[in-house]
């Protein structure tokens, strides 16, 4: 080599190792844009305005976590899956790199079909049908359990509970709301509790009502009747408070009410209704881990952006969707790039410990699914919904048998 | 039908068989939609528009079709071809149901909608318990890859399911203009009209409602098959849900309803412009959630209003074409 050819050559390598960092600085300073697909509107609008609450919260905090800037392109479903679809396909034609969301099971079989077709990757919040992530699909996961799990986490934490508290309950009535969604855990409750023989109890009698009911007497003397140790209730809420004034109003106090992997018994109206009624009413639902490092951040953010609500209320809601946006922002700090490829295998590879929910580290499965999501035990105490078990998350000692209601 | 109606179609028609080629796959998907709802609201105006008996229960047959074919596909690994014929079976013993116990017992006007609605509803929850069909926790058939056309088992690209739903929007649009033209329009026409009158010039009134009853949930039926292979996921809840059958007709009663044309143009104008309005609040930065179902509202309001008789009347004789 001659001195001119090795001084251009040792030129272009110092100009190359200079300009490298910038070059990745570069790539990083790129934005994510991500497409938060949530029903905002229709039958299930006020839970896409929950979810939508976790989202609002992502950009700021994953900037300060990741160092990473994300743009959010969001869209409404209208809890329809036909306009889940078009929107899924108006924010990829807009450029977005990842699409999140959409909290329901249809819109996102619908929205998945999008993704692959158009090599977009897409992260699901929260949908728990088990077959989504069973079609093959390529650019799919979900950080969410699936219906199976669901039950079967809610109906092992009841086992905890009474291992906790030195209780066997032998009997339990098992009244469930008759819509889709009880139907749904009625039949899966039915399928597992056979085989989960570590459970101390035979369920006596399985009540179905209407949860539009405005009287539920009849049920109610129906499962006294019974004479139980436990109510074991799949409800909603306006069928929780009726429920549960009844109870009182006929003077039934059985060991408890668990609910295994239902809402109701843990929202805002619950407590605001009921008051000192709504006290001791146990719930088995994923739920945020409250010792968590990443909870508090979450939870000082969100009070400063909704001052006048409180995180617990839309924990499940605002923490999964916090969590699709976490993985998205952490692959694309690792992937460095924003094609759907390179993308794709970086929320592949995804290990993310330090999270908000429950359960163990966030790492997808060949099929895109994350295994070991938890629920939680909540129990209601002091007005406000409590996490009592697992043991580690506990901010309180669970309560069973409970109390008379006139000692609550 | 006049020349300018017919270099209008034609003109309309070569629009959409080139769309495909300029269209991304937003606009595509917006079209399919818009096609999907046109043919089911032709479905749904030859029971109304052109039979005079309302259904507020269409969605039993997009739902009953829907699972049909795709109970056999997911179960037997039976394409939709022979499928839809179960499905069209299914659809019209329940209109012959339906027809049969209204007609027969005279029931009419909103009590025969209730009938509808009822119908749809027991059959939500009839789903909602049978486990061939998955249950409240769904159908979902297996997706395959979508880049080669797999015309057996209608598996394909977007622009398949397009190019699908423009020939049953155009064969429904034929279909439905030979009827009008044939006996069974006029008898129709004359029961809508005034049944009593229609019976007293001896029109057997329960034989035609049937047949419109039926025709209209033979058609629906294969919206219903089309839905299910395009969506490949279907649950009681959505598919036979009230929601879904005042989607069907609110494209009739915008366009007009017992129009031939009116279907097609309120479904296009409901969906492109709740599109658009959603399109241009996004653009200003205001997120209303919820502004569809609004503008829903106050067009059927401004509709029923001005234009009593739909959209398409008062356009086609501004153009100066027939009905």
């Amino acid at each position: 080599m001659k001195r001119r050819e090795f001084t251009r050559a040792l030129a272009a390598t110092t100009a190359a190792t200079a300009l490298a960092p910038f070059g990745i600085v570069r790539a990083q300073s790129q934005k994510l844009k991500v497409g938060v697909l949530l029903p905002r509107s229709g039958v299930q609008g006020l839970i896409g305005q929950s979810c939508q609450k976790g989202a609002d919260l992502a950009p700021a905090l994953l900037k300060e976590m990741y160092g990473v800037d994300i743009e959010l392109m969001n869209a409404d479903t209208e809890t329809n899956v036909d306009t889940a679809r078009t929107r899924a396909e108006r924010l990829i034609q807009e450029g977005a790199h990842v699409l999140t969301g959409p909290f329901d099971s249809g819109a996102a079989g619908a929205i998945a079909q999008v993704c692959e077709q158009r090599g977009v990757p897409f992260v699901i919040n929260i949908a728990a049908a088990p077959q989504i992530t069973e079609q093959g699909y390529k650019f799919t996961f979900r950080n969410f359990p699936t219906a199976i799990d669901l039950t079967r986490n809610g109906l092992a934490l009841i086992g905890d509970l009474f291992r906790a508290t030195n209780t066997a309950p032998r009997s339990a009535v098992f009244m469930h709301v008759n819509d889709t969604f009880g139907q749904s855990m009625a039949k899966g409750i039915g399928a597992l509790l056979p085989r989960l023989d570590f459970l101390p109890f035979r369920v006596v009698e399985t009540i179905a009502y209407d949860p539009a009911a405005r009287d539920l007497t009849v049920e109610v003397s129906k499962a006294k009747a019974t004479g139980a140790d436990f109510l074991m209730l799949v409800c909603r809420l306006n069928d929780a408070i009726i429920l549960r004034r009844e109870m009182v109003k006929q003077r039934w106090n059985p060991m408890g009410i668990i609910g295994p992997g239902n809402p109701g018994m843990y929202e805002n109206q619950f407590y605001r209704t009921l008051g000192k009624l709504s006290e001791y009413c146990i719930s088995n639902v994923p739920w945020y881990n409250p010792k968590a490092e990443l909870t508090r951040r979450i939870e000082k953010a969100f009070d400063k952006r909704n001052p006048k609500d409180k995180l617990m209320f839309h924990a499940l809601n605002v923490g999964y969707t916090f969590e699709a946006l976490m993985i998205a922002a952490d692959a694309f700090k690792r992937a460095r790039a924003t094609d759907a490829k390179t993308l794709s295998e970086a929320i592949r590879q995804t290990d993310i410990r330090n999270r908000m929910m429950l359960g163990g580290p966030i790492k997808f499965n060949a099929k895109g699914q994350v295994e070991g999501n938890a629920s939680a035990c909540i129990q209601n105490l002091n007005m406000r919904p409590q996490v009592v078990l697992p043991a580690a998350a506990a901010e309180a000692k669970p309560v069973f048998p409970v109390p008379d209601y006139r000692k609550a | 039908m006049n020349r300018r109606a017919l270099a209008l179609g034609v003109l309309l028609l070569g629009v959409m068989l080139l769309l495909p080629a300029f269209a991304n796959s937003y606009v595509l998907s917006v079209a399919t939609l818009i096609l999907f709802l046109a043919y089911t609201g032709q479905a749904w105006n030859v029971m109304m528009g052109f039979a005079g008996q309302l259904s507020l229960g269409h969605s039993l047959y997009v739902g009953v079709g829907a699972y049909a074919a795709a109970g056999l596909f997911f179960h037997f690994g039976i394409g939709p071809w022979a499928g839809i014929w179960l499905s069209i079976a299914l659809c019209v013993a329940f209109g012959a149901a339906i027809g049969f116990l209204a007609f027969r017992f005279g029931i009419s006007g909103v009590y025969f909608a209730l009938l509808t609605i009822a119908f749809a509803e027991f059959t939500r929850i009839g789903f909602d318990h049978l486990d061939w069909t998955g249950g409240p926790g769904g159908l979902f058939i297996k997706v395959a890859q979508r880049d080669q056309i797999d015309l057996a088992n209608f598996r394909g690209p977007p622009a398949m399911y397009y190019y699908a739903m423009l020939v049953l929007t155009a064969g429904a649009l034929a279909l439905c203009a030979a009827l009008l033209r044939s006996r069974a329009g006029y008898y129709w026409q004359a029961i809508r009209e005034n049944e009593e009158a229609a019976q007293a010039l001896g029109i057997n009134t329960f034989r035609w409602k049937m047949l419109a009853v039926l025709l209209s949930s033979a058609m629906t039926a294969v919206s219903g098959v089309f839905f299910a292979f395009y969506y490949n996921n279907l649950f009681p809840e959505q598919i036979f849900n009230i929601s879904r059958s005042i989607e069907i007709i609110l494209g009739p009663i915008i366009g007009g309803v017992g129009t031939l044309f009116g279907p097609i143009l309120g479904a296009a104008v409901l969906t492109i412009l709740a599109d658009a309005i959603t399109e241009v609040l996004a653009a200003l930065g205001w997120e209303i959630p919820g502004i569809k179902q609004v503008f829903y509202g106050v067009v059927l309001l401004v509709v029923i209003m001005f234009l009593p008789h739909g959209i398409w009347p008062t356009l086609a004789r501004r153009l100066g074409i027939g009905k």
